[in-house]
């Protein structure tokens, strides 16, 4: 009986029933889509407030968004599911995406205020895209929260942890101290006890620090060179803080904040530790050595040089095949294509980038139920992708 | 192996340090807190001077933030980029396979140091003993 039903379901979607993961995308940005949207998921008197949005002074090429996301009745690039999905689970491939709402709550000065706004984008993403929108269940996302409110932060996880599609934490790069520090270590606490990462990614450049450590530059290109200064003072921080000595099963992801630079800066770091060791002597190992276990790095955007091998020889250097992992920043303007953005790659290190890395962290399966969106011409499509076979 | 009168126990008194030269090298005796050390003056990692260093204390720590000050005075960081090393083997306080050689420290009576062949003559003072150098 169970075969036979295996059999018609299978004939349905005309595809195997289950699939392999091959692909996990760790930066996806899905938009609400209209700014009022939140508001129905807030409690006076903030919901009658104004929300801090994303202020561009920079402003990237097409308005930051790819010009082809944009859904046909003219509504926010990554507004709509169904566009999401052929554009990127069927498009590029994806078996799972990580969905990272681009929430700026790190520009609100007002910790409580930000809290309150943290809150109604988990409320609200949990109803939509892990909720309604999420019938195949290949939507994961992240916990918003307000790091300048670490308290209030702390009881968001406790309140959310446990929901079977919110993988990880979210914080943004613009912060009011370097993360490592003790005034952020009640996240943390709360994140490792709940087995769940924290993200770092890039927030807008109006917040509570200016985006370089020169203070603000002139050009979106310099602006955007520039987001690793604030990764470097964030990572450094962590590992110096001794915040992974503290809790031992946190981890850590750097989204969209290159990694090309991360073997020479930890080089560095490894070198200063060995004659100022005994300042921080809760370090108990290298400070490079805490990455493998700790710290992981998403790809988009990725480093193109001149010779493509250059760049593999910095995944050697960096260990890549242990902290990379593959994301495409859909619907913005850099998004980086899996079968375009990378030079030809060993098919090992190929699996651990592009799947293995983020399916360890994120606990996900290596195979999948398939769905429909399984059984278009991209499902083909995504065999090329991945090599398989050959 | 050689011995030599690095000088009288009074010339060498707790928390001082006195370099000898034997052979061409350079080596720093120490008595720190009445016990004698000898380390080779040559910082492993780049020929650093490193007898010449501060002696200090073993910072360790179970938590972040806490930390626990021992063994004042039995650790020797280099005067050029501050590697912490245990004057008592050598060894660096973090894992490394670089380490400076140390070599062994005996007192003993004058009378008898005199007899020893290959001593060195050393002016002595027959009330005190005498700090040698095995090298």
């Amino acid at each position: 009986m169970e075969r036979a039903r295996q059999m018609e379901e299978a004939t349905t979607y005309g595809v195997p029933r289950e699939v392999s993961v091959d692909l996990i995308d760790c930066d996806v940005h899905p938009y609400l889509t209209h700014p009022d949207e939140l508001r129905q998921y807030m409690r006076e008197p903030w919901r009658s407030r104004t929300i801090p949005s994303r202020r561009q002074i920079f402003l990237p090429p097409g308005d930051g968004r790819r010009l082809d996301a944009f859904p046909e009745d003219g509504s926010p690039a990554g507004s709509d599911p169904k566009l999401l999905e052929t554009q990127v689970l069927q498009g590029i491939g994806a078996d799972y995406v990580v969905l990272i709402p681009s929430s700026s709550i790190s520009i609100i000065p007002d910790p409580v205020f930000a809290a309150e706004v943290a809150q109604a984008w988990n409320d609200w993403q949990i109803e939509t895209w892990l909720g309604e929108y999420n019938w195949h269940g290949r939507f994961k996302s992240s916990i918003v929260i307000a790091p300048q409110h670490p308290e209030r932060a702390a009881r968001e996880i406790e309140r959310l942890a446990g929901h079977p599609h919110l993988v990880q934490i979210l914080v943004g790069s613009s912060a009011q101290a370097a993360y490592g520090k003790r005034q952020y270590h009640p996240i943390w606490e709360a994140a490792a006890r709940h087995n769940l990462p924290a993200a770092l990614h890039v927030e807008s450049p109006v917040g509570p620090t200016p985006p370089s450590p020169l203070g603000y530059p002139t050009y979106f290109l310099e602006f955007h060179t520039l987001y690793p200064t604030i990764y470097m003072t964030h990572l450094v921080s962590l590992i110096a803080e001794g915040v992974f000595e503290k809790y031992p099963d946190f981890k850590f992801v750097f989204v969209e904040g290159g990694s090309a630079w991360l073997a020479p800066i930890m080089w560095r770091m490894d070198k200063d530790w060995r004659g100022a060791r005994a300042e921080a002597p809760w370090l108990k190992r290298r400070p490079s050595e805490y990455l493998r276990d700790h710290i992981r790095f998403s790809t988009q955007p990725i480093e193109e040089p001149e010779n493509p091998r250059h760049l593999l020889q910095i995944f050697e250097m960096m260990e890549a095949e242990h902290v990379l992992m593959f994301a495409s920043d859909y619907p913005h303007w850099d998004f980086d294509d899996p079968k375009r953005a990378f030079p030809r790659m060993p098919k090992e290190l190929k699996r651990r980038i592009f799947c293995e890395n983020a399916r360890e962290l994120y606990n996900l399966p290596a195979t999948r139920r398939a769905d429909s969106l399984d059984s278009t011409p991209s499902a083909a499509e995504k065999q090329k992708i991945m090599g398989t076979g050959n | 192996m050689g011995k030599l009168v690095v000088g009288n126990v009074s010339e060498l008194p707790p928390s001082s340090r006195r370099i000898v030269r034997v052979n061409g090298r350079e080596i720093g005796v120490f008595n720190v807190k009445g016990k004698y050390y000898a380390l080779r003056n040559l910082c492993p990692h780049q020929s650093a001077p490193l007898c010449l260093g501060e002696l200090t204390g073993l910072a360790i720590s179970d938590e972040p933030g806490e930390i626990e000050w021992t063994r004042e005075g039995e650790i020797l960081r280099c005067p050029w980029h501050g590697w912490e090393f245990d004057i008592a083997n050598g060894s660096t306080i973090f894992q490394s396979n670089a380490r400076v050689k140390t070599y062994d420290v005996q007192v003993e009576k004058a009378s008898v140091a005199r007899l020893i062949e290959g001593v060195e003559t050393y002016p002595v003072d027959v009330e005190n003993d005498l700090v040698i150098l095995e090298y």
